[in-house]
């Protein structure tokens, strides 16, 4: 399916709420030409009492609702709305990746009709996902390792 | 006999996986000619029941 009029609709609802979170996960890595599919679309960003706040009034915006479904070990927010299929993830903490800052500094900005998403480095994902060590982001490694390298090629 | 077959199913894998590499390549390269903003058909749809599609 087409990920382009709900990545619109993410980046006016995150302007509107100015909420900085950064994608990461497989649906930057296919943002960055890695052939990989995804449910969900990953965002990290820092877990502050304002930036939850703003979640919610996200959520609400989609009329979604929002899970914490490794409660309390993890630092993930799920936004779902069932009924349009949606699901994202936001994540505080991010394997392989010291800090928000610096994810947010390598990030790209991508445009989505009016507005901007900041889509993770395909370095930082390759990294987080290495670190994470689950058998379904090994799986996706080669692909990804691979798009870099075509990425760097045409850089070059 | 064994031998022979088992070298030629090798050379037949190593094809395969050289044809798999290759087709990989090419696919990346048609979504690198893309705007980053176009290359959005990677969510898949979740089944009610289970599974998903594209």
């Amino acid at each position: 399916m087409n990920a382009e009029p709900l990545l619109q609709r993410i980046a006016r609802i995150f302007a509107e709420h100015r909420l900085e979170a950064v994608m990461v996960g497989n649906a930057a890595a296919a943002l960055h030409g890695a052939p990989v599919t995804t449910l969900d679309i990953d965002f990290m960003f820092l877990k502050t009492t304002t930036n939850l706040k703003k979640l919610k009034a996200i959520a609400h915006s989609l009329q979604a609702v929002i899970f914490k479904p490794y409660y309390p070990v993890s630092d993930l927010f799920r936004v779902v709305n069932d009924d349009r299929g949606l699901q994202l993830d936001f994540m505080a903490k991010l394997h392989g990746i010291r800090s928000f800052e610096g994810l947010r500094r390598r990030a790209t900005s991508v445009s989505f009709g009016e507005h901007e998403l900041r889509v993770a480095s395909l370095t930082d994902i390759i990294k987080s996902k290495r670190a994470a060590g689950r058998s379904r982001d090994l799986a996706v490694l080669e692909i990804l390792e691979k798009a870099l390298h075509e990425q760097e090629k045409l850089e070059n | 006999m064994n031998k022979k077959s088992s070298k030629t199913s090798r050379a037949q894998l190593n094809a395969l996986k050289k044809e798999s590499d290759r087709a990989l390549i090419e696919q990346i390269r048609r979504l690198l000619a893309l705007p980053m903003n176009k290359r959005t058909h990677f969510l898949r749809v979740r089944h009610p029941f289970g599974g998903s599609h594209l």
